[in-house]
């Protein structure tokens, strides 16, 4: 680039990260709370294979849905941005989940402990890919209905998988459930 | 925007049909080999291209206008209401003619124990709180 072209500005390497979990367990919440945004939604047109995915569809035909994901930012300096995906919990989404995943930093799943199941497609899905990742229990009533040695009995996620207690309405809670993931993600660097 | 366009459909998205005209038929794919720009790519608009502001058409005038300050891929189609395969197509094309510069973020860079630490440090430093006192404590 020589001096007399106007420059153009230099934009923030973008560090990304996802919050996932099953139907309303607070991730727009998440998001939200640490965002310096309102969140934002976009909806994005997904080609799905329907075969083996689930069994609302029988066909094995390729369909077309929207989905909606919804994401928020926050700048850590003028060289640096955070970048916060909430995604569907849905399995039959997978699709989608790459199409935002790809080249994530690490994952935040999300259960509602009243209903762990709702989580396993998540878990399943970090596994899968091995990014790092926690699992944050959303104290809804400011409790949770189990322990955390029940959570992680009950998920099965093993032992390098932090499970923390936390709630999504509190920005310093979403900051230390988010920093537990950037930890284990540091340390994998180093491994 | 204020340029009498008529409202986006109910669900605020256009239809199904739209973005495939906007884009004269071509789709994002990532395909065998190909692969989608992320969504948290950032797109500048280039001196080139905020000149040519006035030539260009709706959609990617929009997006132009939009990207004076860095946006991700994700930033642009939620503000402009488009589909992101949509923004994936016109912002290359836009690049291609010299008017955004696209950067696409380098995993292993993103992914470097530096600049993990220095996302973990400033995250830190974020308070409890929002500037407006809570209620609790
Ligand atoms: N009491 C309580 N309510 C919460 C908490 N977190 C979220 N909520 C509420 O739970 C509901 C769902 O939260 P959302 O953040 O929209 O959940 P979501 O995971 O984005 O939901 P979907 O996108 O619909 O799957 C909202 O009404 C929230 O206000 C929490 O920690 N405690
Ligand atoms: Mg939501």
């Amino acid at each position: 680039m020589t001096a007399t072209e106007p420059a153009t500005v230099r934009p923030p390497l973008p560090v990304k990260m996802v919050i996932s979990g099953g139907f309303g367990v607070g991730k727009t919440t998440a998001v939200g709370s640490i965002s310096e945004i309102e969140p934002l939604t976009t909806e994005a047109a997904i080609t799905e294979v329907a075969a083996g995915v689930d069994d609302l569809t029988h066909t094995p035909r390729k369909t077309t849905t929207t989905v909606a994901m919804d994401f928020g930012c926050l700048t850590i300096d003028p060289t640096l941005k955070l970048y916060l995906f909430g995604t569907p919990g849905q399995e039959r989404f997978g699709f989608m989940w790459d199409d935002i995943v790809e080249g994530a930093v690490g994952g935040l799943v999300i259960v509602d402990t009243r209903r762990l199941d709702d989580c396993y497609a998540a878990v399943d899905y970090f596994e899968h890919k091995g990014i790092p990742f926690a699992v944050a229990a959303n104290a809804f009533d400011g409790h949770v209905e189990h322990t955390l040695e029940e959570i992680r009995w009950a998920l099965d996620v093993t032992e390098g998988v932090p499970v923390v207690v936390f709630d999504a309405r509190e920005r310093g809670s979403v900051r230390d459930a988010l920093l537990v993931v950037l930890e284990l993600a540091l340390a994998r660097t180093s491994a | 925007m204020a340029d009498g366009t008529p409202a986006p459909d109910p669900a605020g998205f256009a239809s199904a049909v739209r973005p495939f005209l906007l884009t004269a038929g071509r789709v994002a794919d990532d395909g065998a080999d190909g692969h989608w720009l992320p969504v948290e790519t950032q797109v500048v608009a280039t001196p080139e291209g905020l000149d040519a502001l006035d030539r260009l058409t709706f959609e990617q005038h929009d997006i132009v206008a939009v990207c004076r300050l860095p946006q991700s891929l994700a930033e642009i189609a939620a503000r402009l209401r488009l589909h992101l395969n949509v923004v994936r197509v016109l912002a290359e094309d836009l690049r291609a003619a010299g008017q955004l510069t696209v950067h696409v973020p380098d995993s292993g860079v993103v992914q470097d124990a530096s600049v993990l630490r220095r996302v973990i440090d400033g995250l830190r430093a974020i308070p409890d709180a929002r500037g407006v006192p809570s209620d609790s404590d």
